[in-house]
């Protein structure tokens, strides 16, 4: 499976009271990819709201990636997931989700970029671009110049995350990226549907 | 002609499950220099099988997946169990040969068929929850806590062994006794028809650990 250009992704925040809601607005608004991210969740809970977040992906024809979890993501046979540097390595998660499988790793850094790429990544998730409330961070925001490098190491399509919002979304895709990954810019607005079809039209033109 | 039946050559399915449940610290980190689960699991070689669950909910999946390719060798080489507390990934991807549910994970009967080449358990805290799990095709059920324990505590009070006794006539796969096991109190779990028992705290003691995996084994059917 390969990404579209120009995707945008969104991703569950961590707090609301049901993730189902918020992606299925997303979805509405024109989101080509939902990823579940919930740190804290049980594996119940985490199931349930994959389920009908896929069925809601595939009724628009979006992608539907699982954070972190491999397990409920071959349960569910979810189109793939994300992992981060601190997550199943690339080639234990490939090797179980088969050649086919969406498998997006975190990278900050060239290094990290060439090895996911050669151990079996289909994008890079590159941040964190600018400062961000939505997840604790405890490194200093990379920035758009670390875009184009990190584009660079391999052919894989990056998807910029990261503090991104309306204001600064262009100057990410101009600096190199293929598409942007956001929770807070949908999830935090007041009309999530009108908010993610603002950042489509601007990471489009 | 002679008919060799194919079950000939079938490989052999490990039918019986060790009766001793040791479930890891809780307490493991990147870099504690040796680990506890390490310590404990080097000595299973010299002790009747066991199954040792792996249940570390304080470090990220990449930590436990390093964690469990480090053991798992060592712990199947004895003719134990590896089972990964919830994660079925990291169980097959690093060799375990099962899985244990906590109540809260995704259903069981999906996971047995995602997984269906793990030894799969889960943990019930009701006869209710026995009954439906005993349905999913599991291969063992954990109830408790049968006693009390501190670190138990957020599962409610003890249920006692009326209740034990109660789950363990309803399901036909075996149970484990879980909660304030000590090897004094195992024989009444047996009584009460569990099949085994699994504790915690009793395998912190590490210079005592082959002594206390003996005098558990010793009040289990053998």
């Amino acid at each position: 499976m390969t990404l579209p250009r120009r995707l945008l992704c969104f991703i569950t925040d961590e707090d609301s009271s049901c993730p189902v809601e918020l992606a299925r607005m997303a979805l509405a608004g024109g989101a080509g990819m939902v990823q579940l991210r919930r740190k804290k969740a049980y594996g119940r809970e985490l199931y349930e709201w994959a389920v009908r977040i896929q069925e809601l992906c595939r009724q628009n024809r979006a992608i539907f990636i699982v954070n972190d979890r491999v397990d409920i993501a071959l349960a569910m046979h979810a189109d793939g997931v994300h992992l981060g540097q601190q997550d199943l390595p690339v080639e234990a998660a490939r090797h179980l989700l088969g050649k086919d499988a969406l498998i997006g790793v975190s990278v900050s850094s060239p290094e990290e970029a060439a090895s996911a790429a050669h151990l079996g990544a289909s994008y890079l998730g590159v941040g964190h671009i600018y400062m961000t409330g939505s997840k604790e961070k405890s490194t200093e925001p990379i920035g758009t110049a670390s875009i184009r490098p990190i584009s660079q190491v391999s052919a894989l399509p990056v998807i910029a995350i990261g503090g991104i919002t309306r204001d600064n979304a262009s100057l990410v895709m101009k600096a190199g990226a293929s598409g942007i990954a956001v929770i807070s810019a949908i999830s935090a607005n007041r009309n999530p549907e009108v908010a993610t079809r603002e950042l489509i039209t601007i990471i489009r033109q | 002609m002679v008919i060799v039946p194919e079950i000939a050559f079938m490989p052999e399915k490990r039918t019986t499950l060790p009766r001793l449940m040791m479930v890891s610290s809780g307490n493991e980190h990147l870099h504690s220099n040796p680990g506890v689960a390490l310590s404990q699991t080097g000595v299973l070689g010299r002790s009747a099988p066991v199954i040792f669950q792996l249940r570390e909910k304080g470090i990220d999946t990449g930590t436990l997946y390093r964690l469990s390719c480090l053991i798992a060798p060592a712990i199947e080489a004895s003719g134990s169990i590896l089972c990964i507390n919830e994660r079925f990934d990291i169980a097959l991807a690093s060799g375990a040969a099962g899985v244990h549910l906590p109540e809260s994970s995704a259903p069981p009967d999906v996971v047995r068929k995602t997984a269906p080449s793990l030894i799969t358990g889960r943990s019930v805290h009701s006869l209710a929850s026995a009954l439906a799990d005993a349905e999913a095709g599991l291969d063992y059920l954990l109830f408790g806590p049968v006693f009390h324990t501190p670190s138990k505590e957020p599962f409610g009070p003890p249920q006692g062994l009326v209740k034990l006794r109660e789950v363990c006539r309803s399901v036909s796969i075996p149970v484990f006794a879980v909660g304030g096991i000590t090897p004094e109190r195992s024989p009444a779990c047996i009584e009460q028809g569990a099949y085994g028992v699994a504790a915690l705290a009793p395998f912190l003691d590490l210079p005592k650990l082959p002594d206390t995996i003996n005098r558990f084994q010793s009040t289990l059917p053998a």
